[in-house]
């Protein structure tokens, strides 16, 4: 009975089904379909439906959901170890960033998750994290000083504007684009997609690219499911994930091009600032990891990875 | 599709409900029982918890205590009379001209905070005991109330248009902004109408012209009250606090003038505290537990399941426009605002680009549909916060509703099929 | 005083403080923006947690004065035996759901977040503590329900 019955695994998410992640998740449904020859299958619940990211992941250790896609700044706030990956200017490049991530490192982070009942899968890309602002374009740090910039609930990111200057203010993304219509913060900071896609560029005229923070998407599974698969149902479904991942990366590229040329045919302002003096500012954040000497040693590991 | 969830949500919502359980309480053991289907009993158990936890946890929604309790301290910290004495003066001499007021208000304070339940219940404690004085029964001045307020979802800001624009895949902001300016002040106009023929059949108190130094006398009375509408919108306006944080200087504003105007003691400040804590939780708890239904049902695709099907029935833009709208006007019957909004835009917005509708009216159409969802029991947190302000029940304000849902329906078919409407200011714009 | 007025009466008392610190709240994240220059991060979040607690625990002390709105009309058309009978079992269910979903589930909630050591975002504050208010209240409205059941 149990073989003819397909597993059906819930995934739930926050993007919208145009978004690329949701493209890959739906090619990991069909791939996973095909491997295991219709003996498992992906339901996917897009834009929210089933809650944000943080109540996504309790939902997944409660265990009334399967799957989930966070970015890495919510992981933090359940595996710890995440942290790092959140910190400022720790990548030289994407290419470095994903040489870490599919590495022994970024695969002891996805497994660290596990003692908080939630595995990560895999890492998505979720570009690079810039400023934008509305009244006057940011060149260099000093440019940000007095200006209220929009960050995610995250003690790095707080962290992080603080240093360079900013003053760091927590406002839900939802509520985003009327705060900064009406001055409430000057500015925020998200990805091209992201800019783009919340229509942001309307009100900030000025993108500045100093790529402050590669945070990257992980795709997680609850401890819960994963350990009721069998050996074989986790193959498969490793399988689909990794197909999954390389598919939306280049679906990601694509996306992020395509961004930018849209905002810039809106009439956005597209700074490309020296990235050396922000990150000389953001030293004092790596000093303060000298305190917690295990993740201390991750962040020297991923700096000397080459 | 599978059957058995459905069947299970509405035939247990229904039951409790015609026991007579309270609304709050009917829609959260139905959604546990729907879930019960295809969730082990622990897991459902804490979903519940969670859902109903994590249904609160929003900035927006603080406005509702906060406007709640500033409306209390208006009540007691003799604001109100003032404000509704001058407002008297101005409409007083037309029939039903408290109604008028409210619905007025209902729009201006729309316009200010965004929030459907905000309005309704500032505008409720603030006119609902003045309109029973002057002998409009409750009924008729919550059914007023309720409905204008909604108003104020459509008429910018609205935080809900931006859920609709994400939902969407990106209508523009601006324009939806601006396309809700006519519709929402025509909708306004058109309960305005209703609640002038209704005064005038019931003979509600017509009250004599005013001589101009009345009028002038009793603005000056009201100067320090209507200041309150000034630091309100002034402050959201030039980006010096938020929505919901100006909910909050409402309260310490309306308190220092109560106190002021010594009306307002210290001695009576817990009593007024634990008063706007009880209505607070009655709708926070209606809230909570339509979250829960909300997120069952998602679990269960019963949207997508209903809408699939009623779809397969023609291509024509009228029929679609039809079906759509009643199918709305269904969903929001049962269903909550946002939720509604982030499920059925992806669903619907592919069936209605492709019939040539502009995704920024078609917004405006879905907002105004859900808008009177929000009025109509099982599911309506407005419904709630306008009784549970007025003290009546949703049985009596049924009948007063009635006439008004017909008024919010014109409105919407107007809406609908003239699509200049809403296209036609943003369009002046060029967005 | 009974230990059901007592009940009440400290419920009332917490409710009261929590709506007063809401207002404080909020009113302090607009002046130290204002007048520190500096916006306060932790604000925002105690506003949310204690808009929960007033609004679960408020719910409980609601349901202690019967006032949860409900569509009564036909309850209140049958003759006392009936209706009595009726507005017992909805009591029972009421009972039932605070102690499956609010009780066990909202326990078993603050247990996951204890055990696996979630805290808040800006405040570090043990989520726990947050969700704790739903068990409690499931608590007290059991209470509230059965001390009804036994003495209507
Ligand atoms: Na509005
Ligand atoms: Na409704």
């Amino acid at each position: 009975n149990q073989q003819k019955k397909a597993r059906t695994i819930k995934l739930a998410h926050t993007l919208d089904v145009s978004h690329s992640v949701h493209k890959a998740m739906v090619k990991m449904g069909e791939d996973l379909e095909q491997l295991s020859g219709g003996k498992m299958k992906i339901e996917i619940y897009p834009n929210q439906q089933l809650g944000s990211e943080r109540e996504c992941l309790e939902l997944l250790q409660i265990g009334s959901l399967g799957m989930t896609k966070v970015s890495v700044g919510t992981l933090e706030n359940f595996a710890p170890g995440m942290r790092v990956l959140g910190l400022p200017f720790l990548f030289r490049d994407r290419e470095h960033a994903f040489k870490v991530l599919d590495g022994p490192i970024g695969q002891e982070l996805l497994n660290e998750g596990e003692q908080y009942w939630l595995k990560g899968l895999g890492y998505y890309d979720a570009g690079c994290r810039s400023f934008y602002t509305k009244e006057r374009p940011v060149n260099k740090p000093g440019d940000l000083e007095g200006l209220k910039i929009r960050v995610m609930e995250s003690v790095t990111a707080m962290d992080m504007v603080r240093s360079l200057g900013g003053s760091p203010t927590p406002i839900s993304w939802g509520e985003l684009y009327t705060s900064l219509q009406q001055g409430v913060v000057d500015g925020a900071e998200n990805n091209p997609p992201s800019f783009y896609l919340s229509r942001h560029y309307e009100v900030c005229k000025y993108y500045s690219l100093d790529e402050h923070t590669l945070l990257p998407d992980v795709l997680v599974i609850g401890t819960h499911l994963w350990e009721r698969l069998t050996p074989q149902e986790q193959a498969w479904l490793k399988q689909a994930v990794d197909n999954s991942v390389k598919y939306q990366r280049k679906l990601w590229a694509v996306s992020e091009a395509e961004a930018l040329e849209m905002v810039q045919k809106a009439g956005v302002e597209i700074i490309r600032p020296d990235k050396e003096p922000f990150s000389k500012k953001v030293e004092g954040i790596y000093e303060a990891y000298k305190n917690y000497p295990e993740l201390y040693k991750i962040i020297q590991e991923i700096q000397e990875t080459r | 599709m599978e059957y058995l969830p459905v069947l299970v949500l509405v035939s247990s919502f229904l039951a409790l409900l015609a026991m007579g359980a309270p609304v709050a309480w009917s829609i959260a053991i139905s959604a546990l029982l729907t879930m019960l289907v295809s969730i082990p009993a622990l897991p459902a158990f804490t979903t519940v918890s969670q859902r109903i936890g994590t249904g609160l946890d929003s900035f927006a929604l603080l406005a509702i205590p906060f406007f709640i309790l500033s409306g209390e301290l208006m009540n007691k910290g003799g604001i109100a009379h003032r404000l509704i004495a001058f407002a008297k003066t101005l409409v007083g001499s037309l029939p039903g001209g408290l109604a008028l007021i409210n619905v007025i208000s209902a729009m201006l304070m729309g316009a200010i905070a965004g929030s459907a339940m905000a309005s309704a219940s500032a505008m409720g404690s603030i006119l609902g005991p003045e309109m029973e004085k002057e002998g409009y029964s409750k009924e008729f001045g919550a059914a007023v109330n309720i409905t204008s307020a909604t108003t104020g979802l459509i008429i910018p800001p609205s935080n809900i248009l931006i859920v609709y624009s994400l939902a969407s895949g990106g209508a523009s902001i601006a324009a939806l902004f601006l396309a809700g300016y006519i519709p929402g002040i025509l909708t306004g106009l058109f309960l305005m109408i209703v609640a002038l023929v209704w005064a005038r059949k019931k003979n509600y108190n017509v009250g004599k012209r005013s001589s101009l130094r009345e009028v002038f006398s009793t603005f000056v009375d009201a100067l320090p009250s209507l200041l309150l509408l000034i630091i309100v919108i002034g402050g959201i306006v030039a980006g010096i606090f938020t929505a919901t944080e100006a909910s909050a200087i409402a309260v310490l504003y309306t308190l220092l003038l109560g106190a002021f105007y010594k009306e307002l003691t210290l001695a009576g400040l817990p009593e007024i505290l634990l008063k706007s804590a009880s209505t607070t939780a009655v709708v926070m708890l209606l809230i909570g537990a339509s979250m829960c239904m909300s997120w069952v049902m998602s679990y269960e695709n019963i949207p997508q399941d209903i809408s699939s099907g009623l779809l397969s029935i023609s291509d024509n833009k009228i029929i679609i426009l039809l079906i759509i709208n009643l199918l709305l006007l269904f969903v929001g019957v049962f269903m909550d605002m946002t939720p509604a909004v982030l499920i059925f835009t992806p669903i619907f917005l592919p069936v209605v680009t492709k019939l040539g509708i502009d995704p920024v009216h078609f917004g405006i159409i879905m907002i105004l549909n859900l808008c009177i969802g929000l009025c109509t029991p099982p599911v309506g947190s407005v419904l709630f916060v306008g009784v549970g302000i007025a003290k009546t029940t949703i049985e009596k304000v049924i009948k007063p509703l009635m006439p008004l849902f017909l008024a919010m329906i014109l409105a919407l078919l107007l809406i609908t099929y003239f699509p200049q409407l809403s296209l036609w200011l943003p369009g002046l714009f060029d967005l | 005083m009974g230990l059901r007025a007592k009940i009440d009466k400290i419920l009332a008392n917490i409710l009261i403080c929590i709506m007063a610190l809401m207002v404080i709240n909020v009113l302090w994240q607009v002046f130290s923006r204002y007048l520190m220059g500096s916006p306060s991060s932790f604000t925002d979040e105690l506003a949310r947690y204690l808009m929960i607690w007033v609004g679960i625990l408020g719910a409980a002390y609601v349901s202690g004065k019967k006032g949860h709105v409900a569509i009564d009309v036909f309850l209140r058309k049958l003759s006392p035996v009936p209706q009595k009978r009726l507005r017992l079992f909805i009591d029972l269910l009421i009972s039932l759901f605070s102690l499956t979903a609010l009780v066990i589930g909202g326990g078993r909630l603050v247990y996951i977040t204890y055990v696996l050591e979630q805290y808040s975002p800006a405040m570090q504050l043990p989520l726990a503590v947050v969700y704790a208010v739903i068990p409690v209240s499931g608590v007290l409205i059991i209470y509230y329900k059965i001390y009804d059941m036994i003495n209507n």
